[in-house]
């Protein structure tokens, strides 16, 4: 049995790495006056925000690029994506990129995302109104959903629980997606649920309590999520990264100072509604990365076993 | 009026209100969080909505595409390999041990494979639909094969007639049934598996706005999009029977079922 799995391991590493070297080969630099195609990877929910308006914006354009914004939904496609050269960039959140980094992939990240907004935030553990739990301490021993296992929610959640002065280690972390979150925690499935906006809103205006911004609970200045690149687009094609810089910072930049416009371009890509945005606490866009968040973070992220070792954010970061 | 003298259609129809008056009981009732399962009218309002917008219609089309695509090609390449396996003894026996081993394999768990082979483009669909419809021809076609009336092919082989003449008089007849009922299982499993794809893996089409509406917190309008997907299987599953028909009118099942 162990046999065929490390033949069927190694056939799967085999058309991985194929598939690698024949994404290099076709991202080769398009050299003219006409614009550079480039396509980004996203999950299309708020902190996407920035490159959907800077793309309105003609912030791509007129950085010479001609962006295409696929959307990807499960978030299963992000980094084989970038591994095999379908998208030059993609968006995706700290941790994951740091579990790839430390898998062995060379993802590197060009901009920032997205950051916490404060308290209230655009994330948050809830609990039911009658619940018991009433601080991120009592969390230990409960069952808490997340919609990846050894990622950046429960990495967070474990920390602010320490931090609180309870056990981490006790806690039992399921997989359940954002969308069926409020429903696990109403029926009882899970104690405590981690949940994003939309979700968030409708769960608290439905009666559900939240016991932290476990986001801004972890660190006040910590980004999230951002858009990364492979290793090798990075190195055969400074120009194209440069550009895709330029306008992605000047994205944030722009959606970080016009709110009312982020709300407004969500609903040309997502099915949410202006109704569902108007009260909806945005996540903050900017440019530089909060180095010392970032290490937390990944320290984090080793102590609780997500990670082998210490990610190098030097390379990891821009 | 007894229950016997209602005919078909107005039985079915009846069916399909019952189905809907209890959907729409139900969260009405409380029995389900009106949040999770918004009741039938308000589904089939939104349902309706989209008939109108030309996005729905390109959604549509893309599942079509793909679904089409994907069961041409597994029709074409299990009726050709399931005629030649099927026809030779040696590679009957040759190939038996490997069918049993990949027909099981489920098409989903290729899923990883196809995101890095092709990402989010169409061939990642047509690798899934091809992969779970194709064994469903193949194995009805090696059956049709296998159930040639030994003595109508001596006869063939007595009049001299060759292989290919042989295939397209004697085995083809025996088979068509056969790969008809193939054709009609594959078509099902083919439309699930290209929901299944753009559902997962995000390629573009009904399954991929199901899976948005679902992050968006839609709710009303993700059952609408899943009454759609429902639509088309039954539309798909007339068309065949459709074809079927026609094709197999000489056949004893057709003739027999015309008559009752």
């Amino acid at each position: 049995m162990k046999k065929i799995l490390m033949i069927g391991l190694a056939a799967a590493s085999v058309i991985a790495l194929s598939a690698c070297s024949a994404g290099a080969d076709t991202t080769a630099p398009a050299k003219s006056d006409a614009l550079t195609p480039v396509t980004v990877g996203v999950i299309p929910i708020v902190d996407t925000a920035p490159i959907w308006l800077g793309k309105e914006k003609g912030f791509f354009s007129a950085e010479g690029l001609d962006l295409t914004v696929q959307v990807t939904t499960g978030g299963a496609a992000a980094v084989p994506g970038v591994v095999s050269g379908d998208y030059e960039f993609a968006f995706g959140n700290l941790v994951s990129v740091m579990v790839a980094r430390d898998q062995g992939l060379d993802l590197r990240y060009v901009a920032n995302g997205n950051s916490t907004a404060g308290s209230p935030d655009f994330g948050a553990v809830i609990v039911p109104g009658d619940s018991p739990i009433m601080s991120a301490a009592d969390l230990a021993g409960k069952t808490v959903s997340v919609n990846n296992l050894q990622n950046i929610g429960d990495t967070t959640i474990r920390q602010i629980v320490e931090d609180d002065g309870g056990d981490s280690s006790g806690i039992q972390f399921v997989e359940v997606g954002f969308p069926d979150a409020e429903a696990a925690v109403e029926n009882s499935q899970v104690d405590a649920a981690w949940i994003l906006a939309p979700f968030l809103d409708s769960a608290v205006a439905n009666g559900a309590r939240v016991i932290s911004y476990n986001f801004s609970a972890f660190d006040t200045n910590l980004d999230i999520a951002g858009y990364f690149a492979n290793g090798d687009t990075i190195s055969n094609d400074p120009d194209l990264v440069t550009k895709f810089q330029t306008a992605m910072n000047k994205s944030l930049e722009y959606a970080q100072a016009n709110p009312d416009e982020v709300r407004q371009i969500v609903t040309t890509y997502t099915k949410m509604t202006a109704d569902q945005l108007t009260d909806m606490v945005l996540p903050e866009f900017r440019v530089d990365f909060n180095v010392d968040a970032a290490t937390k973070l990944g320290d984090a992220a080793v102590r609780f076993g997500t990670l082998s070792a210490a990610p190098d954010l030097g390379v990891m970061l821009p | 009026m007894s229950m016997k003298h209602l005919n078909g259609p107005a039985l079915g129809a009846a069916g399909i209100l019952l189905f809907l008056v209890t959907w729409e009981a139900i969260p009405r009732l409380g029995l389900v969080n009106e949040r999770y399962l918004p009741p039938a009218s308000l589904v089939m309002a939104k349902f309706f909505g989209y008939l109108f917008q030309p996005g729905f219609w390109g959604s549509v089309a893309h599942t079509m595409t793909a679904w089409t695509l994907g069961l041409a090609i597994s029709i074409i390449a299990a009726s050709v390999l399931g005629l030649l396996i099927g026809s030779s003894l040696f590679l009957r026996r040759a190939t038996r041990s490997t069918i049993e081993f990949l027909r099981p394999i489920p098409s989903v768990a290729l899923i990883p494979l196809a995101v890095l082979l092709f990402g989010l483009k169409i061939e990642s669909s047509l690798l899934l639909i091809v992969y779970a419809s194709f064994w469903q021809v193949l194995l009805q076609v090696l059956s049709g094969v296998a159930d040639v009336d030994p003595v109508a092919d001596n006869t063939a082989r007595s009049y001299g007639l060759g292989r290919m003449a042989r295939i397209r008089y004697v085995v083809w007849p025996t088979t068509l049934p056969y790969l008809i009922t193939g054709i009609r299982l594959a078509s099902a499993v083919a439309l699930i598996l290209a929901i299944t794809a753009e559902l997962v893996i995000g390629t573009p089409g009904l399954g991929q706005q199901i899976a948005l509406t679902q992050s968006g917190g839609a709710v009303a309008e993700m059952y609408a999009l899943i009454v759609a997907t429902g639509l088309i299987g039954v539309l798909i599953n007339t068309v065949v029977r459709l074809v079927e028909k026609r094709v197999l009118t000489w056949h004893t099942s057709v003739r027999g079922e015309a008559t009752t």
